[in-house]
């Protein structure tokens, strides 16, 4: 008689195990389990599933669902490992940009799901006196993803939102895809190279002199325009200031 | 008290028409995120309508520890929105960190039934306030198994000093598919052990029952409802439609539906 752990343990190896034929009504919880895995698969990289086509999606998914597996309990969690799957996936080496059109969607997924923080306050940064301005240290806001890509990664994904017929425009001189919440909405933006070493910087934890340092001579003319954008658009979430002592 | 599954498809046209509903259902999975517009959502719905939370992947029954960080955010979700009913499945999905986000069946044993109601006891502890559990529904039975399932159900409720979410679809279900009689499932559980009932549609393929939450209840589980009501008296009753969401007056013509079973059954005890 086995114990209600090696049942589980057994259950969950046939659930995912190609070659095993364990019968008709084992059949329906394999089914299920891929449908769901599928479902939010789908759901989570839209722009994927149309630019590969459903059979194409299909097989990847039930491939990605057996060699990597759900970890959670959450569906929406599901899929974090899919560009990477894909970048390894032999039928997608043929459209390299495929990895990091997924990246871009799991940052938006992410974005939607991540924390809220009220706007920046941009008048308690200018009370900062100036002597502790360069120490300031800047978080992104949770929302905010940062994707780098050689691939025209964005122009790809806005030819195949859904009112969209995937035909792809010019986009020229995007170093990379800021990912922000804006009134709810996670929507992607091309930056370009002075927002995408600013906001790297202040990601890698960089002080405000710091950031302005890896800018240069444009960091004067650049900073003030930028953090009212950035505080409009919630890519800052909060600042932390050394105490003068 | 009859309550509706609230699905996305449904949010703009729910708090244009704020149509009459006991309760609201989500899982409570899909608001499990830091924040974001979809928490957001769920406080207008929390204002004007009674919340239920219905977990779908805690996995109660897997023979290995719960999950800490599932039970923590539960614990959160539940702390911020006060919902008025919080359940979970009698069933297990997932052991030592693999997921099959299904609700997988138990085998009917005393270990499994001693495990489960510890388990429960666990997630009423940690949530400080009683959880509902409902049956399942399933497609195989376990040679393991040394209990009848409403044995087993029964005595979950009996042991583990919670009530049960009664889901009529899933004995009818169960009843088709491992071949038992539905009426006398519900005469196995006891009379005071049924907080709350679910109403679903299933399908049929190739000989075996589905429960897909995605076809309209049928007369054989709106007659096994009337035979519930007047067992368990009457009871929050929810109305689960999950998969194809048809237009929200369908599934509200569906809530109307049981509300009239329930008024009927109602007039009949009086009588």
């Amino acid at each position: 008689m086995r114990a209600l752990a090696r049942i589980q343990v057994d259950f969950l190896g046939a659930l995912f195990d190609e070659g095993a034929a364990p019968g008709a009504r084992f059949e329906v919880y394999r089914r299920t389990a891929l449908e769901n895995l599928h479902g939010a698969l789908a759901a989570a990289y839209p722009v994927i599933l149309r630019l590969v086509g459903e059979a194409f999606f299909r097989e990847a998914a039930g491939r990605y669902a057996r060699e990597r597996g759900s970890r959670s309990g959450d569906l929406n969690e599901y899929g974090d490992a899919f560009p990477d799957f894909l970048a390894d996936y032999p039928h997608a080496a043929s459209a390299a940009y495929l990895p990091d059109v997924a990246r871009l969607e799991w940052a938006l997924h992410e974005s939607r799901r991540a924390a809220d923080l009220p706007p920046l306050d941009l008048g308690a940064l200018a009370r900062v006196a100036p002597e502790l301005q360069g120490a300031i240290r800047f978080g992104l806001h949770p929302a905010v993803r940062l994707i780098a890509s050689p691939h025209p990664i964005l122009v790809i994904w806005e030819a195949n939102q859904p009112q969209r017929d995937g035909t792809l425009e010019e986009g020229g001189g995007a170093v990379g895809v800021l990912v922000r919440r804006i009134d709810a909405v996670a929507a992607p933006v091309a930056i370009d190279a002075a927002d995408w070493t600013f906001l790297a910087a202040l990601g890698r934890g960089a002080t405000l002199e710091e950031a302005c340092t890896e800018l240069g001579a444009a960091a004067s003319a650049f900073l003030g325009p930028a953090l009212q954008r950035y505080a409009r658009e919630s890519v800052l979430g909060d600042f932390e200031v050394p105490s003068s002592a | 008290m009859v309550g509706i599954g609230l699905r996305a498809a449904h949010y703009g046209e729910i708090l244009a028409r704020r149509p009459v509903a006991g309760f609201l259902e989500v899982h409570s999975e899909n608001f499990f995120a830091a924040g974001g517009p979809d928490l957001a959502w769920l406080e207008r719905f929390g204002a004007l309508y009674p919340l239920s939370l219905h977990g779908v992947g805690l996995s109660l029954g897997s023979a290995d520890p719960l999950d800490e960080r599932h039970l923590a955010r539960l614990e959160a979700l539940v702390a911020r929105f006060a919902p008025l009913l919080v359940s979970e499945h009698l069933s297990w999905s997932s052991f030592g960190g693999r997921h099959a986000n299904d609700l997988l069946p138990l085998p009917y044993t005393e270990e499994a039934l001693v495990h489960v109601c510890a388990r429960i006891g666990e997630v009423q502890d940690r949530l400080r306030r009683p959880i509902l559990v409902e049956n399942v529904s399933s497609y195989l039975e376990f040679a393991e198994s040394t209990l009848p399932e409403w044995e087993f159900v029964a005595e979950v409720a009996r042991r583990a000093g919670c009530a049960l979410v009664l889901d009529v679809n899933n004995i009818h279900v169960n009843a088709m598919n491992h071949g038992f009689d539905a009426r006398a499932y519900l005469e196995a559980i006891p009379r005071d052990a049924v907080g709350e009932i679910h109403l679903a549609g299933h399908e049929s393929s190739e000989g075996i029952l589905i429960d897909t939450h995605g076809a309209p209840v049928c007369d054989a589980v709106w007659s096994l409802y009337g035979a519930a009501l007047e067992r368990f008296g009457p009871q929050p009753t929810l109305v689960e439609w999950d998969s194809r969401i048809p237009p929200l007056d369908v599934l509200l013509g569906e809530a109307a539906k049981a509300r009239r079973a329930a008024a009927r059954a109602g007039e009949a005890c009086a009588a």
